[in-house]
Parts: C-alpha cells; structure tokens; sequence
C-alpha cells in the first residue's frame, strides 16, 4: 500500500493541469487569499511608523510615490479584483445559486476584473 | 427524548460557522474594501496622506469607526481563510482545535493593535 | 480496421519505486481504451494490475486518470483518448492509496457511501415485476419513492472518479467527499423517517461534511453519470442553512 507523499499531497490543489476552469477559481482564489493576508499584515506593520510622527511618515509617503510602489499597487489592485469577485461567485454558488452558469459566471467576473484593474491602474499612475 | 447525537452537537460550534463567517465578511469587505480606497485614495488630496493629514483624517468619529470595522472584517475573513487552508492539510482533531484558538490569538491581537494605533495617532 | 496505439502506463509494485512503462498494442480501431489495458496485458505484460468489469459504465470499476483527466477507460475510445498526441497515458487515480500499478484502494470510500445507508442502484431500468415505468411513477415531485416492488436505481456507479477530480480530498482523507455527501443527499430524499432524515443531515454539517467543500466543482464535471455531487452539497447546506436560521428565529 502506498500513498503519495505528504508534500505532494499538501500542494496538489495548485497543479491545475488538465483540471478545469473551477479548480482554476479555486487555485486563483487561494494563491490571492494568502497574498492578501501576507499584504495585510505588512501594511499594518508600515502603518506602526505613524507612531513616530510626521518624521518617520513623512519620508515614507514620499518613496511610495515611485513607479515601483504603483506597480505593486497594481498587483495588490489585481489580487482583490480576483478575489473579491470571485468570492461573489463562490459565495452565490456555495449555497447552490447560479451553479449551472458557474463557469460563466467566473468568465465573466474575471473580464470585469480585468476592466476594473486596467481602470485602477490608470488612476493610480496619473495620480 | 435527547441523543447523545443532540448533546454532543449542543456542546460543540456547528461546522458551518467558518463557512458563514467567511461568507458573510467576504460580502461586508466588498462593501468596505471600497469605502476604504475612496476615503484614502480619493478623498485625499494626491490619493495619499501624509502624517497631518491622516490625523486629520481620524478626527472625523464616523471614520475611525469605519476604519475599525474594515479591520475587524478583514482580520475575521483573512484568518478564517488562513484557518481553511491549514486545515486543508489533513490535521488531527486536536490540531485543528489548538489552530483555531491559535488564529482566534492572532486576531484578538491584531484588532487591538489597530485599535491601540488609532489611539496613539489621534491622542 | 486496426489501429497501432502507445500507451503510456504508471506501474508500482509494493516495495518498488514507481515508474512509467511503454507498450504498443494494436486494436480494432473502434475500440475503446479499457481495450488497450486489456491487450498490454494480455500481449505484453500479465503482471498489469487493473480493474475492470461491465465495460459499459454500469459498474464504475475501471476508472483511472487518462491523459491526466478522470475517466472510465470502457467508454472512451481510443480515437478520443489519442487526438492530437502521441501515445496514451494511464495512472490510477488521486486520493486513493496505491495498491499496485493502476489499481487503488477502496475501502474508506466505501465506508463513507455506507454512511448513510446507499444501495447502489440506477434510475433508468425496469422493474422487479417486469413491468416498465413511467417517470411519473418512478418520481414524487419530492423524490421519494413510490411503493411498486422494484429494485431502484441511482445514478451513482461509485467509481470514485469525483474523489480523484476533488481538490479538498488531495490532503484530507477524513473529508466526506463528493459522492459520500452525494449519497447523503439522496438518502435523506429516500427516506420519510424524520429522525434519519435529521440524523443524516447532521451527519453532512459534522466537520468533515458540506462546509469543507470549497466549490472547485470538479466533481460535477468529472462524473461520467451526472451524479452532480456539487448540486447535492449545496443543496444540504442550503437546507442546513435555513434549519439555523428557524432556530435562530425561534430562539
């Protein structure tokens, strides 16, 4: 008797190959999530420097308004534009709403995603 | 006439509290998520504070409670998502049990750190 | 006519490290690809372990992985399991333990269908009496079941195919998975018992039930029999749903 290994077993959700468009859903949702929270506490954390008043936040304000910080805006734009709508999705289709056009339904989520973040990045470059 | 089935569902909370939780945060960030880039990104002059500005920003009562807000239901829906994926790994009963008090730590924690902050910056 | 056809094949023997190994077989070119396991077998290999039976997806035996994707190997052919490629390739399918090469172990599924009390059976044939049915006779509009003296049918082969498919089933095994959930759904419709009928919902809301499913929907479109497991585990957290919301109400 033989199982796969542990490793293999804990990343195998992430091998989307010849699965379809739902683990795809799913694997785009995780990857975002775990971005996300990883964003969250970092962006909590450079927030502490407030405790040091207008020297230690001032400065900063300043280097966040560089190409490089809006390209990272752009991504974090992206991964709650993904995970967000398709949270819509998943929470509609996980009490059994709309089931049959779910795959639809994430097509159609994600092309507004990608209006919204082409939008967003706009914005965030002019500014 | 009580099962043990019924005694045993009544000591333990329902499964489904995670999944309703996530649900119900999830729809309550789609919500806040965008009340929150609008007051930091449009209302702020440049799209970003500086230090006098995000005092300023905090003395408006009705903001600081929404801001609380955002982070009690962003905190609640990313560490129940962490919680998911860790139990996504096969773990033990126990295990899951010391994960879920551990996460419940981690956000207990990080609300007041928000909540201690808000105070720091706008005392 | 005949076809020459390559097929890629996983092997594992206890002991042993896995490997992949290569056989040409020729078949007749209607032929389906449990043809070709059969052949490598019979021509070129007699220690290939693998399961088959019915060879007409009655049975759910046979299912493997081809080309990656859940399938029962008796009704694909090989001109489907060959467009666009070279050769074939067969493993056994995921979340299962290895037994040997293509076959893998049943058990604990078997255990989960057991649950709740599902007898493996199909919607589409006549009865014990030999007289044929009308669907209206077949199905309440609840779906219970009428009281002719018939052996009826479900559509679940327990082939194990939307386990494979299922993303939550790759590192949990404690997980009830799609069809055990499936049967639990069907079970509670079979039965005016409201005692079972409230014991086999618990049983979909305990831990390991319709809450850890994170709607990859795989299952649903993996399975050769239209179980729509994913229908199923929505629909019971859709009734579970609303029993917490009555007691809520009622407080």
């Amino acid at each position: 008797m033989r199982t796969d290994s542990k490793p293999r077993r804990v990343w195998q959700w992430g091998d989307v190959r010849q699965r379809k468009v739902g683990t795809w859903a799913y694997a785009l949702n995780r990857i975002t999530g775990l971005g996300l929270v990883l964003y969250l506490y970092i962006h909590l954390g450079v927030l502490s420097m407030l405790v040091g008043g207008p020297a230690a936040w001032d400065p900063f304000i300043k280097v966040v308004r560089s190409p490089l910080f809006y390209t990272l805006d752009v991504i974090l734009i992206a991964g709650w534009l993904i995970h967000g709508l398709n949270g819509l999705r998943v929470t509609l289709t996980g009490i059994g709403l709309a089931l049959g056009a779910q795959k639809a339904l994430f097509v159609g989520l994600m092309v507004v995603a990608a209006i919204g973040l082409i939008i967003m990045a706009f914005m965030v470059f002019r500014s | 006439m009580e099962t043990q089935m019924d005694n045993a569902a009544a000591r333990v909370p329902a499964a489904s509290w995670a999944w309703i939780w996530q649900a119900i945060t999830g729809l309550g960030l789609v919500v806040l998520l965008a009340l929150h880039m609008v007051a930091q990104h449009f209302v702020a002059e440049g799209g970003i504070r500086d230090y006098a500005d995000v005092v300023a920003y905090l003395r408006n009562p009705l903001i600081v409670v929404l801001e609380l807000l955002f982070l009690i239901t962003v905190t609640a829906h990313a560490l129940l998502g962490v919680r998911t994926v860790l139990f996504d790994l096969g773990l033990s009963d126990s295990a899951e049990k010391r994960v879920t008090q551990a996460l419940w730590g981690v956000g207990v924690l990080t609300v007041g750190y928000g909540f201690w902050l808000t105070w720091v910056i706008t005392r | 006519m005949s076809i020459q056809v390559s097929l890629k094949a996983f092997r594992y023997q206890a002991g042993s490290k896995p490997r992949f190994e290569r056989y040409q077989v020729t078949v007749p070119d209607d032929a389906n690809v449990i043809d070709v396991i059969e052949a490598v077998w019979s021509q070129h290999d007699r220690t290939l372990m693998f399961r088959h039976a019915c060879h007409h997806a009655s049975c759910g035996t046979c299912a493997v992985r081809l080309n990656g994707y859940e399938k029962l190997p008796c009704i694909v052919s090989v001109k489907e399991a060959l467009a666009g490629r070279e050769e074939m390739v067969i493993e056994p399918l995921r979340n299962f333990p290895l037994v040997g090469d293509l076959v893998v172990e049943v058990v604990s599924f078997f255990q989960k269908q057991a649950a709740s009390g599902m007898v493996i059976t199909r919607e589409a044939e006549p009865s014990l009496d030999g007289q044929p049915y009308q669907r209206s006779e077949v199905f309440a509009e609840d779906g219970t079941l009428d009281d002719r003296p018939y052996n009826r049918f479900e559509n679940c082969i327990e082939c194990g195919i939307c386990i494979s498919a299922c993303p939550t089933m790759s590192a949990t095994d404690k997980f009830f998975g799609p069809a055990g959930l499936a049967a639990i759904h069907r079970a509670i419709q079979k039965t005016d018992d409201h005692r079972q009928k409230s014991w086999l919902l618990a049983l979909a809301d305990g831990e390991q039930g319709v809450w850890r499913c994170h709607s990859a929907f795989e299952c649903t479109e993996a399975c050769p029999q239209n179980v729509n497991p994913a229908e199923a585990i929505m629909a019971l957290r859709r009734e579970l749903i609303a029993n917490k919301v009555k007691k809520l109400m009622r407080g």
